[in-house]
């Protein structure tokens, strides 16, 4: 057995704050990031918007004077994790080090820019392109950290963040590098406000995950990366460690193309044997009906019978492509401190009388968290954390 | 370790809606490149290498409800189309493919439909937005088709590194196979031509109205072009127990990143370097064992440059001897989708003892006089390894190493 992958940095943005003790108070006190919307025009809606993301103290070269936001997103939580664990820059060996970045939508907001130029005028903006390709959030923290390694751009939908951190972990367990910055950033826009408005696939109200009476999702934004390395060379260098990271390659499940899996059982088989002695399960629920159902029948037939902690951050961060790495984040520090943040808006009983944790936090020891990475059309990217 | 074998391949290009059309116009030199009909476009260039509408349904979407299929981008149906074939010619039953990964690598989606979506929302010909114009996106959604119309139903990715996705779906379905995490893998690349791309790399400067002459004196950027290639890959123990033809074997890959530049190549070439250095290492191959390069020579002064640099670096005084050629004088720049159509190129060269020639070569760069471009037409010569590399916008790269099967 090869060295198992340890998590040995956090780094958190979205509407909860900046930084991850800052993400983990608000949740574990049951705040909640979802109002109206500042940046982006919301009339009537809850958005979770990101406040005070300030380019200069995460993007230092001249390259990234022109940095998008979903880009400086993933740059700012890979830079807070790099220093949560302990490293700086000039630490990291440059060919030793990968990236692995998701995003479900990458850079929404030039893209409308650009193309409004291309219909207005005929010709696009020279500037503005190189930031609406996919990879350019991968681009700017490889440029960013001096960074030559293995790198990867996942988009899977929600579990885009859950996809990339699969990724990263897999190149810390195959010896591919010594350490990877692995997460997912997304942006929130009013152009997407408005889309998923005018579709009819938002709440009204304020989201309320895994309660039978949700009635949609409270977009957000943000990001949020993982520091992994192996496990002894963590300790070696006296790093300290959130918990261990056991890759796993994510299975395909039946499901419409564009839409949710409807077949709870099916999904609950894949995720029996993961969660057969978690403790704590980080749900995917974002307060749309489609999603939660699917998944809390999925995860009654995992449980088979046994209560089983259920929290689901959505609720507090907004729903956005990313957001499961947001999750991971929330399953490592549960696993540091014993505690388990509330679902925030879900009123019990949950749906199927799943043990969702509600109100208030609630102490208790987590030795092995699984965060269940659902995704429309049929993926599921499990990612399992378990006490070091 | 298991060896990596090659089972199956499918191509839908500006050469044709199959591999052996593919085959055959790769080795003739036909060039795909041509006038621009897609959109309506008024910038420096108006040239590229389409796949000629109508594009050929694939069954596979008999699968799918009517309303998906309605939903599927062009990009989804040529991948749709390549995966049909390859899982075809590969001979793969239902249970072998359910628990096959998926890996796939693209750069845009359903971006076109969702241009013109765009338009008709902002001008008011659409009031609203309606969720059936909002078709192929995001992203994902083509390794969604791929797997409910196939039943693939094991590990799945998709990766958008820019110009080398696709290359690293195709690295990571071996990895996949290699490591025994999956016993049948498939790797698609898959993109189409859309606004933002054509605009972008045009602003950029980056496209020769001309049409791309890769290598070339007269050399002024690239051709933007459109298509979908998948691989089947699988464990070559298992392939040669089932019966099944191996085409070629996937020896090693490497991938880096420049940490240069969002969008010009690293001059020295250093992350490319590395690359070809890390594949060649994987493969426990030395640099004499390659009998031809298949290069990512876009026709940009930049990355020829480069890129002739890092094999002179490599190859040192074998390199005027050893064959080098850019498929992509023929196919354009296919950009996600590049990576799995060159590999695929690359496959049928090791399988049909040919070598794919840089079809739009006049006079060669003087620099580079000494070097065996194969201009214009392609050349009968058998290859045991050969390399294939792709650079991505943004400094990804990634090569393969490929050896002939049999």
């Amino acid at each position: 057995m090869s060295d198992p992958v340890a998590i040995t940095g956090v780094g958190v943005v979205c509407a909860l704050g900046i930084g991850v003790e800052a993400f983990w108070e608000a949740l574990a006190a049951g705040r909640g990031g979802c109002g109206p919307g500042r940046r982006v025009d919301t009339p009537g809606l809850l958005v979770a918007e990101v406040a005070g993301l300030e380019a200069g103290r995460f993007a230092f070269s001249a390259q990234a004077r022109r940095i998008d936001r979903t880009s400086l997103l993933a740059l700012a939580a890979a830079q807070l994790a790099l220093a949560d664990a302990g490293l700086t820059r000039e630490q990291l060996v440059p060919a030793s080090t990968a990236v692995g970045l998701g995003s479900a939508f990458g850079n929404l907001e030039e893209t409308a820019m650009f193309l409004d130029r291309v219909f207005a005028r005929g010709t696009g903006n020279p500037m503005l392109f190189p930031n609406l390709v996919m990879n350019a959030p991968l681009s700017y923290a490889c440029i960013e950290l001096g960074v030559t390694g293995p790198t990867a751009m996942v988009t899977e939908q929600e579990a885009s963040g859950e996809g990339a951190i699969a990724w990263g972990a897999r190149q810390i367990a195959d010896g591919a590098a010594q350490v990877c910055l692995a997460g997912g950033s997304d942006e929130l826009t009013s152009g997407l406000v408005r889309l998923r408005r005018e579709t009819g696939t938002i709440g009204a109200g304020p989201p309320r995950p895994l309660d039978p009476h949700a009635d949609g999702a409270c977009l957000g934004e943000g990001a949020a990366v993982l520091v992994l390395e192996g496990l002894a060379r963590a300790r070696a260098r006296g790093a300290s460690v959130y918990a261990a990271l056991v890759p796993h390659d994510g299975t395909g499940i039946p499901a419409p193309v564009h839409g949710w899996p409807v077949d709870g059982d099916a999904l609950g088989r894949v995720l029996a044997p993961l969660v057969a002695d978690a403790d704590l399960v980080v749900a995917a629920a974002s307060g749309s009906p489609p999603l939660d159902t699917v998944e809390a029948d999925a995860l009654t037939g995992a449980f088979g019978g046994r209560r089983v902690a259920v929290t689901a951050p959505r609720g507090a961060t907004g729903d956005f492509g990313s957001a499961g790495a947001l999750g991971v984040a929330a399953a490592a520090l549960a696993i540091r401190d014993g505690i388990v943040p509330p679902t925030l808006g879900c009123r019990l009983p949950a749906r199927r009388g799943l043990d969702v944790v509600t109100g208030t936090a609630r102490r208790m020891p987590v030795r092995v968290a699984v965060v269940d990475g659902l995704a429309r059309g049929g993926m599921c990217c499990p990612v399992r954390l378990e006490a070091t | 370790m298991r060896q990596v074998a090659v089972t199956g391949l499918g191509a839908i290009t500006a050469l044709g809606g199959d591999v052996a059309a593919f085959a055959a116009a790769l080795a003739d030199g036909r060039c795909g490149v041509g006038p621009l009909t897609r959109f309506a476009y008024t910038g420096r260039c108006a040239l590229a290498a389409e796949v000629p509408e109508p594009a050929p349904r694939g069954s596979a979407c008999d699968a799918l409800p009517r309303a998906t299929e309605r939903r599927l981008s062009r990009p989804d149906r040529f991948a749709l189309v390549a995966v049909e074939q390859a899982v075809g010619q590969a001979g793969l039953d239902v249970p072998a493919l359910r628990t096959a990964a998926l890996f796939v690598g693209a750069t845009v989606g359903g971006m076109a439909e969702s241009e013109e979506a765009y338009r008709r929302r902002q001008t008011g010909e659409d009031r609203r937005w309606r969720m059936s114009r909002l078709v192929g996106t995001p992203l994902s959604t083509t390794a969604a088709a791929i797997a409910q119309a196939f039943a693939v139903h094991g590990p799945r990715a998709t990766f958008s590194t820019a110009c080398s996705s696709s290359a690293l779906a195709v690295a990571e379905a071996a990895t996949a196979v290699r490591s025994g995490r999956a016993d049948v893998a498939l790797a698609v690349g898959t993109d189409a031509l859309c606004r933002v791309t054509y605009a972008g790399f045009d602003a950029l400067q980056a496209l020769d109205p001309r049409g791309c002459r890769p290598f070339d004196r007269d050399r002024g950027g690239l051709s933007l072009g459109e298509g979908a290639a998948a691989l089947v890959l699988e464990d070559a123990a298992g392939a040669r127990a089932r019966g099944a033809r191996i085409l070629a074997r996937v020896l090693g890959h490497a991938s880096s990143s420049d940490a240069h530049h969002v969008t010009a190549p690293d001059p020295e070439g250093r992350g490319a370097l590395a690359a070809l250095r890390g594949a060649l290492a994987s493969a426990a191959l030395s640099p004499d064992a390659v009998d031809y390069v298949n290069a990512h020579g876009t026709g940009t002064r930049q990355n020829d440059e480069m890129e002739v640099r890092v094999m002179r670096t490599v190859f040192g005084a074998r390199l005027p001897h050893l064959p080098v050629s850019s498929t992509k004088a023929q196919l354009g720049h296919c950009l996600g989708a590049a990576g799995a159509i060159e590999a695929v190129a690359t496959v049928l060269a090791l399988d049909g003892a040919f070598l794919p020639p840089t079809a739009t070569l006049r006079v060669p760069d003087p620099a580079w006089s000494d070097l065996d471009l194969v201009p214009v037409a392609g050349r009968r010569q058998t290859s045991e390894v050969a390399v294939t590399s792709s650079y991505g916008f943004g400094g990804h790269n990634v090569t393969l190493v490929l050896g002939r099967g049999g």
